[in-house]
């Protein structure tokens, strides 16, 4: 252990509780908003990142054709899947994933200092920075691959939620629990 | 230390930067199609040579080859179309929705939607009389709505102005060649 999260100084204990605190809010608000773009389901999450052509989507045609249909002004008002397209994506990767390794080096460094066994310290660590990598893989795959690696992007969202609970409640637990034989 | 764990969780939070709704879609309609009572999608799909001479017009294409133009009619007479772009930049998408009237010059522009980080920008465009910029335009015309609010606003809405004059230039294209 390179040192103890149990012993360390009060203000060091208060800093990684609201720090914690504070990326939990941005991972709350993080589900919210994948909830609102992306969803939860394999099939909403292929919807959002697959090419057009591997969704079986039309391919340019020889002539142009026209559809018109009658709509009201709320169905003008319907929101269409949103899509990221492989330019937003490279995008988002560029901005995402640098941040999500400087969070996941920042959980690593509070694991460092908890009191677990050090294949668990490993293991952690590993699931810390593998969730991001699942994540923006499952993203490229479900792009350039298969819609079916959408399952890869979910499991990478939830691994990351996992790693952050983990870390949170271990954190939280052994830096704040009751000393034993302390008065009460 | 301590900086640099502040740092990095406030640049977290900070780069989620979700869609904003400047104005719904149903209050669009109300103002650019104004006195239609039905409505009417025409979704024209693109050949590969339509698409072409699209992009050559406006060095654009539409999102699965697909422009959507709205038609709001008065006792079955077209009184105006709509269309509604998607402009994409480095900060993040946002919506320009442009209405054409019977004559096919621009009704009004209205900036539909934002993203958390943009908002201010083009609010700050906006007040300066952005979309004033484009009332009565033709569809062959260059917009210069940047131009017009440029030295009037800070260099991010500037810029904000140069998306929406894109977005702009691209629903020109797409009536003129698409739709008239």
């Amino acid at each position: 252990m390179l040192y103890d999260l149990r012993r360390s100084d009060a203000r060091v204990r208060w800093l990684v509780t609201l720090l914690l605190a504070t990326l939990g809010v941005a991972y709350v608000f993080g589900a919210w908003m994948v909830g609102m773009y992306a969803g939860f389901t394999p099939r909403s999450v292929a919807a959002t990142y697959v090419e057009p052509t591997t969704m079986n989507m039309a391919m340019p045609a020889e002539t142009t054709t026209v559809v018109e249909r009658d709509v009201t002004p709320a169905e003008m008002g319907h929101e269409e899947q949103h899509q990221v397209d492989r330019a937003l994506l490279v995008q988002d990767t560029h901005v995402h994933v640098p941040m999500y390794g400087v969070i996941a080096a920042i959980l690593s460094v509070v694991a460092l200092g908890l009191a677990i066994p050090r294949w668990m310290g490993f293991a952690l660590i590993t699931l810390l920075f593998a969730a991001p990598w699942l994540d923006f893989m499952g993203m490229w795959l479900t792009k350039l691959a298969s819609p079916h690696f959408a399952v890869v992007t979910l499991a990478g969202g939830w691994a990351m939620g996992l790693g952050y609970t983990i870390v949170a409640a271990l954190a939280l637990w052994q830096m704040w629990r009751p000393a034993k034989g302390a008065q009460t | 230390m301590k900086t640099l764990i502040l740092g990095a969780a406030a640049a977290a939070l900070l780069h989620i930067t979700p869609t904003v709704i400047l104005v719904d879609r149903p209050e669009v309609v109300s103002r650019l199609l104004d006195g239609a009572d039905r409505f009417t999608a025409r979704e024209v799909h693109l050949s590969s040579a339509d698409e072409r001479r699209l992009h050559d017009a406006a060095g654009w294409t539409p999102p699965d080859d697909v422009i959507t133009f709205y038609l709001g009619k008065r006792a079955d007479r077209v009184e105006g179309v709509l269309v509604f772009m998607r402009v994409d930049s480095p900060h993040g998408p946002m919506e320009v929705a442009v209405g054409f009237d019977k004559a096919g010059a621009i009704r009004g522009v209205e900036v539909t939607k934002a993203t958390v980080e943009t908002k201010p920008w083009i609010m700050e465009a906006l007040r300066a009389g952005l979309t004033d910029q484009y009332r009565g335009l033709a569809s062959t015309a260059s917009p210069a709505g940047a131009a017009a609010v440029k030295g009037k606003v800070g260099a991010m809405a500037a810029y904000m102005a140069e998306l929406v004059d894109r977005g702009v230039t691209h629903a020109g294209a797409a009536y003129r060649l698409f739709y008239r």
